[in-house]
């Protein structure tokens, strides 16, 4: 059964069109890049999965169930803002996911912050603006989820940090589970992807994996994304 | 879930609430000190430093209940249409039990507020052989209550009971419109403080003009009197029957900023 399903997807905003008969499916065990330029629509279609919108026609599907209460406990979301209570310290933040979330694994969370420096007692909002985006990366990465949806993980950050939180997604991810990552910035995310779904205005205009790219197009995803949205 | 929410509400608000007690509290002791020699001291500078404690508890008053009335909007407002939403609204946990928490957290800080100010008054007006008074004035209390006929308690009780009730839905009914106005004011693209502020206006607006048809409406067609065969009822019955109708009254308009409010989070939450 795949771990995201959509069919007809249709989202708009007023009378700008932001997902037009979007259709996917993404299988449990793969890293996806939903990839596009800006304003493509990969955070609202991410949205939609989280059930932070509504879609407007088609259907969307997370693990079988449409998105909401039952489908938040097999999906970990890393939104594209800072969404942690900045007044929280590191501890009160791990009993918040703990409460929350049966599958959280507290133990690796723990380990992945003190591996940072980071004290108990510290507060978020006492952090620099990297090592927020770290702690956050943190808590969605120590749940054992079916689906990680990735928004823009390393946008924003340093080429040092990029590493940092690219190891960790693929460090820590279960390996049952399947983890899309949204993205403009292709080189840096290729190397861990195994497949790719290119969306540009709104529609899907390539899903493939990345060995037949490589092998039908001869190039990378790098390339074929600047050829594919060439201005 | 609601439990955990709850919990979680909880420890968000106390750390801003509890503070602020303590606030109250010492202020409260500082003025009853104060009210022990310092405003009729001889010397100046005892007497300034005890009108600014007195002062300073008036403003610990007005502090804490601003602040209670605040942290109810601000925690609606920045815990969920704010980014933190992003993390509440991808929590286990449906949107009716992200009302019903907010709602149940500040209804107790309102309560816990009011107490607190009676409890610092209190403070402020111990003196010696206060205790003694106040355990005298209780005793007079209980012994009036001993001479009440039956009924005359039996009403008494629901009385209290019915008003408590109605002060308590009142209290829940005046979160809800705020709560209503905010989620409908987040629905919009832009502007979203600006079109909260309008769905405010808007609802008390439509809210009065209904009540106003309402009371033409029964005046002009004898409606109380249709429903009610001519029915004349004793003043203790009254009392009751407009309480119960005030309940329901507050129940009607609660209902109604509670399913607005459930209807745009449900539905057009649209989070920046």
């Amino acid at each position: 059964m795949p771990v995201l399903e959509c069919k007809g997807l249709t989202k708009r905003f007023g009378r700008a069109t932001a997902l037009d008969e979007v259709s996917l499916t993404v299988e449990p065990g793969r890293i996806v890049g939903l990839l596009g330029p800006n304003g493509s629509g990969k955070t609202t279609l991410i949205k939609l999965a989280n059930g932070l919108l509504t879609p407007d026609g088609g259907y969307i599907a997370v693990c079988g169930t449409a998105p909401g209460r039952e489908s938040h406990s097999l999906v970990s979301y890393l939104p594209e803002r800072m969404a942690i209570p900045t007044w929280m310290t590191a501890k009160q933040l791990l009993d918040f996911y703990g409460d929350f979330y049966q599958d959280f694994r507290r133990e690796a969370a723990e380990e992945m912050l003190d591996h940072l420096g980071i004290q108990p007692r510290q507060a978020v909002k006492q952090m620099s603006k990297g090592t927020r985006e770290k702690v956050q990366l943190i808590m969605v990465m120590s749940r054992a989820a079916k689906l990680y949806l990735l928004d823009e993980p390393i946008g924003g950050v340093d080429p040092a940090t990029r590493d940092y939180i690219l190891s960790t997604i693929i460090g820590n991810y279960n390996p049952e589970a399947a983890v899309v990552i949204s993205t403009h910035l292709i080189a840096d995310v290729e190397k861990v992807l195994d497949e790719v779904i290119f969306i540009s205005q709104g529609r899907v205009a390539l899903q493939s994996t990345v060995d037949g790219i490589r092998e039908e197009k001869g190039m990378s995803v790098d390339a074929l994304f600047r050829e594919v949205f060439k201005c | 879930m609601l439990r955990k929410l709850l919990k979680h509400e909880f420890r968000a608000t106390g750390r801003v609430m509890l503070p602020m007690y303590l606030i109250l509290l010492v202020t409260a002791v500082g003025s009853n000190l104060a009210g022990r020699g310092m405003l009729d001291g001889r010397s100046d500078l005892l007497r300034t430093l005890g009108v600014l404690i007195v002062m300073a508890f008036g403003i610990a008053i007005t502090g804490v209940c601003l602040l209670a009335f605040v942290l109810m909007i601000q925690r609606f407002y920045k815990n969920l249409l704010q980014d933190e939403g992003y993390l509440m609204f991808t929590l286990p946990a449906s949107v009716h039990q992200h009302i019903w928490s907010k709602l149940i957290v500040s209804s107790v800080w309102f309560i816990a507020t009011v107490l607190a100010v009676i409890a610092a008054c209190l403070v402020v007006a111990y003196q010696g052989g206060f205790l003694r008074e106040f355990l005298d004035f209780l005793r007079y209390f209980l012994e009036g209550l001993r001479k009440l006929k039956v009924s005359e308690a039996f009403n008494g009780t629901i009385y209290l009971v019915e008003f408590a009730v109605l002060m308590f839905l009142s209290l829940v009914a005046f979160s809800l419109q705020f709560y209503a106005a905010l989620a409908a004011g987040h629905s919009q693209a832009n502007h979203k403080l600006l079109w909260s502020v309008v769905w405010f206006f808007g609802i008390q607006f439509a809210l009065q003009f209904a009540g106003s048809l309402l009371i033409i409406a029964s005046n002009n067609l004898d409606l109380f009197d249709r429903l009610y065969f001519n029915w004349d009822p004793s003043p203790t019955v009254a009392i009751h029957v407009g309480l119960l109708l005030a309940i329901g009254c507050v129940i009607v308009y609660g209902a109604i900023f509670y399913a607005i409010t459930t209807f745009f989070l449900k539905k057009h939450l649209n989070l920046e």
